[in-house]
């Protein structure tokens, strides 16, 4: 599944980010773990709660399952224009 | 009557942008406008090199929607206008054009504060500020969020 950061977190591990497919259940609170694993210098911002989960352009949950998403997308705090 | 929006991913004239907003109007009496302009010094004083907007593919075009339809039916205007930028832009390049039409300028004057302090906040990007001594991403200030604040029911 493919996974996109905007923002401050895409300077720091990179735009777009590949992981496998997990298996159920796999929540948004996982997927930000095996994140984290992969990038340990970006690990504390991507363990922020101000970091948000977006899936199918709607803001989600620490709960949400990702299992079947086909692109996950978190966002830093907007800076606004 | 619905806003009327456009994302730029290079630079554009505001002077164009008032002129063809003006040729298309009909019963307007009162237009005002509005030019964000980067700045070339970053708030703690250094010279800024450039900015950079990260914008989302979707999210950004439906933001700046909402904010011209939102002003669209709580002001009385018959016609909004939102220009924004993304992507690099370097300072005095316009970053933003808003402007509003009304029979009488009350209604134009403050859909155009409304405008502009709704997309200091809720306008989706991620600004970064490339200065001298380094790069910074930019949160709204507590200006901008008390600016928001004046407009909530």
């Amino acid at each position: 599944m493919k996974i996109l950061f905007y923002g401050r977190v895409g300077d720091m591990v990179g735009r777009e980010a590949r992981v496998e497919r997990p298996s159920e259940p796999a929540t948004v609170r996982e997927l930000r773990q095996v994140l984290a694993e992969m990038h340990p210098h970006a690990s504390e911002e991507l363990m922020k709660p101000s970091l948000r989960a977006c899936v199918g352009d709607t803001l989600v949950g620490e709960d949400f399952r990702v299992a079947d998403a086909e692109t996950v997308e978190f966002f830093p705090p907007l800076s606004g224009g | 009557m619905r806003g009327r929006t456009r994302l730029a991913g290079s630079p554009f004239d505001p002077a164009e942008e008032l002129s063809s907003f003006l040729q298309a109007l009909t019963d307007a009496g009162a237009i005002v406008s509005f030019v964000g302009v980067a700045r070339p010094q970053s708030g703690g004083g250094t010279a800024v090199e450039r900015m950079f907007l990260d914008h989302h593919p979707r999210l950004t075009q439906q933001s700046l929607d909402e904010v011209a339809d939102a002003a669209s039916a709580r002001f009385d205007v018959g016609a909004v206008r939102v220009v924004h930028r993304f992507g690099e832009i370097l300072p005095g390049e316009p970053i933003v054009f808003v402007a509003a039409a009304s029979r009488h300028r009350r209604a134009a004057f403050e859909a155009a504060d409304y405008m502009m302090d709704r997309l200091k906040t809720d306008a989706v990007f991620w600004k970064r500020e490339d200065a001298v001594d380094g790069s910074r991403w930019i949160e709204p200030t507590e200006a901008d969020r008390a600016d928001r604040a004046r407009w909530s029911e």
